[in-house]
């Protein structure tokens, strides 16, 4: 996605390989790991089969309000990112300083987005666990936390790569070819997002 | 390609033997670790082999000092602990560091005419990845209540804490998932360094087959391996944190439990890719020494890729005929039956053109070519015997017998470790700069071959008698006493492939510190991996090689200066 606009802007000939390079291990990453979570996400459908009503009733059902906003603040955190790393790809790293702090914005809102979701997932848990709803409680239960878990997992490792990447940004020792950690970085904060839009369609739309 | 640094050597005995990126010392740490598993594997094997030939007593030299408590004998709880950590152990810390992780690592970089992996770092941490689930699975062998014993598929509701109460089989889930992440890390790596590391003038189709069944195997890795990693998952919940994934209703008290069958297909749908991504390897080895050792080019050499190709695809859509007896519709159960018959084709062309690589071949009889045959050998008998546990109606009665061990055995167990061999006996000379002695690799040959295919085709007798598999003690059943004398035999012959291996681990060991000192090019022949000095310099290649010629040009009349081989840098006569 990024290596068309990459190979368009300053970047060396040396540098727009080593972005293909990561680009292309990142594409098979997340092909395998689209794999992982198509199993999670299979599971759930066939589970969800086994049971002739869809919640089970009488069950707290975790809260749709709550969920929604998570959604729409993921979404927005990764389009902050994405906004950031293409202004910087645009530059080749360096670039006008008017450039560059927009791009620095637009990255600290992505990054703040990020954390507010992590929090808010955290309610969605304690709600549920404030009504007496445990992992143990029964096969939706079971679901909920189950998939939440491994893509909570995912967002914990996501922030922690992002403010590692943003040590690097601010400290300016980030090159052109450090922009292909970063960038490869949102791409995995991309497919977060789109795993938990998949979950909350499954989960609280359908 | 001129973007391949060359970094310096390092000097730190941590990051030059243990925590290395260099593609050539993790493919020996992966080496030595694997081979340290298969002889573990190996042991439990020839207990597994004492107990149903001698049931009840107490096996012989070794015994004593593994079971104190009960004199040596083997009780039913150790038994099954046995042939579960056995057929693991093999699979996942046996075959897959020593096919994929040793010979994959050893082999890309340098037959593609690279100075490492394109990820290094991730290299390293693939095998410490692996030898942590390698500890994490040794020491689920000393835990209180012992061991998993739900056999290596690790099926509810045997798996769950129902029946596995100990820490044992969550210990179980946990090596085999970081295993799984140690091949995804190691699949993703060797795909990419496949499709952007290869030297000016290799493409795909000089591309030696070696590296075309490794590249397939991670493709098949990166897509199947997180089937079985996120299962994991899910069993490691259901077992320790109280959810009900894999836990019908029945035994729930009806409070909406979940499905064990649900992890059997999870299972399959990584398990039956999981033999190919074994097989395809062997293959691709095979393919090239069969051309190395019969001064001849490949038959068909884009037929048998093709057919590599269309055997990864069709891996993925066959995995229903390990589930014939769940109750799976008749309809299902057919389409897999076909699915799983068209595979035969793609083996078929495989087999056709390595007997045709052969046919009027100058061959050269030495320990890999030997190794390379045998391949040809046992796949062909387990293969065969495929047919029948394909086939519904022949599958019900043969499933859970002996008839499918003797054919998973040959199929994927011995054709991957003969592969495995003839690669350590064709590249031990570059990477140990040392050569391995012929006779006794001869002998280490003749002595595997003949009792392997003993005990496996002996298994085939007694599974279609009725013999089941996973039983502690076969003499308690009147219809198995009269099998007994066979089961003596299998075992006679097990101890003698045992023993056999001893030879192996002599000559390796031998050959390691005190061999001959191998010459560039023992072998003559022209793939990039065998243009290099021996040692290999650290980074390979100082000048990145520039590819004119195919991998197998044996006996091409316009080959220069009278030679039967020439190496892929070279020129043809014009």
């Amino acid at each position: 996605m990024n290596v068309s606009s990459a190979a368009t802007s300053t970047l060396s000939k040396e540098e727009v390989r080593t972005r293909v390079d990561v680009t292309l291990g990142m594409i098979f990453f997340i092909g395998s790991w689209t794999m992982a979570f198509g199993t999670l996400f299979l599971s759930f459908l066939v589970l969800r089969q086994r049971v002739g009503v869809w919640p089970p009733e009488g069950i707290v059902l975790p809260s749709f309000p709550l969920a929604t906003v998570a959604t729409l603040i993921l979404v927005a955190s990764s389009l902050g990112l994405h906004r950031a790393v293409r202004a910087w790809d645009a530059k080749g790293g360096g670039g006008e300083r008017e450039q560059a702090s927009s791009a620095q914005r637009d990255w600290a809102v992505g990054v703040g987005l990020g954390f507010a979701f992590a929090v808010l997932q955290a309610l969605l848990w304690a709600d549920l666990l404030a009504a007496g709803r445990f992992p143990s409680s029964g096969l939706y239960e079971s679901l909920f936390y189950g998939l939440t878990w491994v893509h909570a997992a995912h967002v914990v490792i996501g922030l922690l790569a992002l403010l590692w990447a943003w040590i690097g940004l601010s400290s300016g020792r980030y090159g052109p070819n450090r922009l292909s950690t970063v960038s490869n970085i949102v791409i995995f904060w991309h497919f977060v997002d789109v795993v938990w839009i998949v979950l909350y369609l499954g989960f609280f739309v359908f | 390609m001129s973007g391949q640094h060359i970094h310096a050597e390092p000097t730190n005995f941590f990051r030059k033997h243990v925590f290395s990126v260099d593609h050539k010392v993790i493919a020996k740490q992966f080496l030595w670790f694997g081979l340290i598993w298969l002889g573990i594997g190996g042991v439990m094997a020839m207990m597994i082999r004492w107990q149903l030939a001698n049931p009840g007593e107490p096996v012989p030299v070794i015994g004593s000092m593994l079971f104190p408590r009960t004199n040596g004998v083997l009780d039913p709880a150790t038994y099954n602990t046995l042939f579960t950590m056995h057929g693991t152990i093999m699979i996942f810390l046996g075959l897959t560091p020593l096919m994929i992780g040793a010979i994959g690592n050893w082999s890309i970089p340098l037959m593609i005419g690279a100075r490492d992996m394109i990820f290094p770092l991730l290299n390293c941490l693939s095998f410490w990845a692996m030898f942590l689930g390698g500890a994490v699975g040794f020491i689920s062998l000393f835990v209180p209540l012992g061991a998993t014993e739900a056999g290596w598929t690790g099926y509810p509701t045997l798996s769950t804490t129902i029946n596995g109460v100990g820490s044992g089989e969550t210990l179980w889930a946990i090596a085999v998932f970081l295993i799984g992440a140690s091949s995804i890390m190691g699949g993703i790596n060797y795909m990419t360094t496949v499709i952007r590391l290869r030297a000016p003038g290799m493409t795909w189709q000089r591309l030696p087959l070696t590296v075309w069944g490794i590249f397939l195997t991670s493709v098949l890795n990166v897509l199947f391996v997180p089937v079985i990693g996120s299962a994991m998952l899910l069993l490691i919940m259901d077992r320790v944190f109280g959810t009900t994934f894999f836990i019908p209703a029945s035994i729930m008290q009806g409070a909406g439990g979940g499905d064990p069958i649900l992890y059997q297909h999870l299972f399959w749908i990584f398990g039956h890719p999981e033999v190919y991504i074994l097989i395809l390897p062997a293959w691709g080895i095979i393919g090239d020494l069969l051309s190395f050792f019969s001064r001849k080019p490949a038959f068909g050499y884009r037929a048998q890729v093709g057919a590599m190709v269309a055997v990864t695809l069709l891996s993925a859509v066959v995995y229903g005929h390990h589930m014939f007896t769940t109750g799976l519709s008749a309809m299902l159960g057919e389409s897999f039956m076909l699915l799983t018959m068209i595979i035969s084709v793609p083996a078929e062309i495989l087999f056709f053109n390595w007997l045709h690589t052969l046919w009027k071949g100058n061959l050269r009889l030495t320990t890999p070519m030997l190794f390379s045959m045998g391949v040809i050998f046992v796949f062909g008998l387990g293969g065969l015997t495929g047919i029948y546990l394909a086939t519904i109606g022949t599958d019900i009665f043969l499933h859970d017998t002996y008839f499918v061990v003797g054919h998973f055995h040959l199929t994927m167990a011995a054709s991957a470790l003969f592969a495995t061999f003839a690669g350590i006996y064709f590249w031990f000379p570059k990477m140990f700069a040392r050569e391995m002695n012929e006779f006794l690799g001869k002998t280490h040959f003749w002595f595997t071959v003949i009792p392997l295919v003993t005990v496996f085709c002996l298994m085939f007798v007694m599974g279609y008698a009725g013999m089941p598999r996973r039983y502690y003690d076969h003499t308690s059943a009147e219809y198995l006493r009269s099998l007994q004398h066979l089961n003596k035999y299998a075992t006679h012959a097990a101890f003698l492939l045992g023993a056999a291996q001893l030879v192996f681990v002599y000559n390796f060991i031998r050959s390691r510190w005190w061999g001959k000192p191998a010459s560039q090019n023992p072998w003559e022949v022209g793939t990039l991996d065998w243009t290099m000095e021996t040692p290999v310099p650290h980074y390979n290649f100082k000048e990145i090689p520039e590819v004119f010629t195919g991998p197998h040009e044996f006996s091409n009349p316009d080959i220069p200066d009278g030679k039967d081989w020439i190496s892929m840098t070279e020129k043809l006569k014009a």
